[in-house]
């Protein structure tokens, strides 16, 4: 490869990076090529100690990526970093995305259970009053009726502890996005086989 | 030889490097390769990153032999990193000498 084909191949690569941010880092490799040159060094000796330009296109991207998801640890910006570190290497893919993706799961399951105990809340609040009103819709057992304000008092207590259990795993949520954030920096730090000569 | 080591490492290294003066790219990446076998392309997203968290600032130079360098200059927060990771290093080297000569001990009786 010549210094056209790696820098082209490395522009190519680097699709999701800003262009400012693109310009400074081909700018790098420009200089790089340049000075190698003088030094007495083959384009093509020199593409070959850089490595290939993808492998060097991801490192910039799961920088970036971080970067981005920790001035905003959005659940978009947090996956897209997972990814782009994942994409890194192999190890990556058991130690990060593995337990990121169970995590992940558990949450989601939260976050239907608070959806579910809410809705079950609401229901009860609203079924016990219209019960005499609509009873071919809406059955309820003659332990109900015997106490509907017990039972809407329940429904009430139901709906908020739906609520505050959601808010709870909205928090956890958050929570998960500091730690796995903290977890890519330590994941970044490490050299793949890939990098090494 | 291949061996697998935190970047930490790397970063001591180029830490260590601009303490001592600044230095443009090419001259870093030369002066590492020359010791540790890691792709040149490693090293550029290294000082991308470190110059984002603040170790040090870059600037151009103009230069008689085509465009403007870009130097590396260490900041104050670099320079208290460098000792962390200098600190840390050696911590690291001494535990790993002794349990090495523990173990020759170990095998001369």
């Amino acid at each position: 490869m010549n210094r056209s084909e790696f820098i082209n191949n490395l522009r190519k690569s680097l699709v999701n990076i800003p262009a400012e941010d693109k310009e400074d880092i081909i700018y790098d490799y420009e200089e790089h090529f340049r000075l190698g040159v003088e030094n007495g060094r083959t384009e093509e000796e020199i593409a070959k100690s850089l490595g290939e330009p993808r492998a060097i296109a991801k490192q910039y991207l799961a920088n970036y990526t971080l970067e981005k998801a920790q001035e905003s640890a959005t659940a978009g910006n947090v996956f897209r970093a997972v990814f782009a570190t994942v994409s890194l290497g192999f190890f990556n893919l058991i130690f990060v995305l593995g337990p990121f993706m169970g995590i992940v799961g558990v949450i989601i399951g939260f976050f239907a259970a608070a959806l579910g105990i809410t809705v079950a809340g609401i229901a009860v609040v609203i079924a016990i009053p219209l019960a005499p009103v609509l009873p071919e819709i809406i059955h309820v057992t003659p332990v109900v009726t015997g106490n509907p304000a017990a039972f809407i008092a329940a429904g009430a207590g139901l709906t908020c502890f739906g609520i505050l259990f959601g808010i709870g795993v909205w928090y956890l949520t958050k929570y998960f996005y500091l730690i796995t954030i903290r977890y890519l920096k330590l994941n970044i730090k490490l050299i793949t086989h890939k990098e090494v000569l | 030889m291949n061996i697998q080591f935190k970047k930490g490492v790397l970063e001591l290294c180029v830490l260590a490097m601009l303490a001592k003066k600044d230095c443009y790219g090419y001259e870093l990446v030369s002066a590492i390769s020359k010791n540790i076998h890691i792709s040149d392309g490693t090293i550029y997203p290294l000082l991308t990153r470190l110059k984002k968290e603040g170790y040090f600032t870059t600037y151009l130079q103009e230069s008689t032999e085509g465009p403007p360098r870009k130097y590396y200059k260490i900041t104050d927060e670099g320079r208290k990193m460098l000792e962390e990771l200098t600190n840390e290093w050696y911590d690291f080297v001494d535990s790993v000498n002794i349990i090495i000569k523990e173990d020759t001990e170990n095998e001369q009786e």
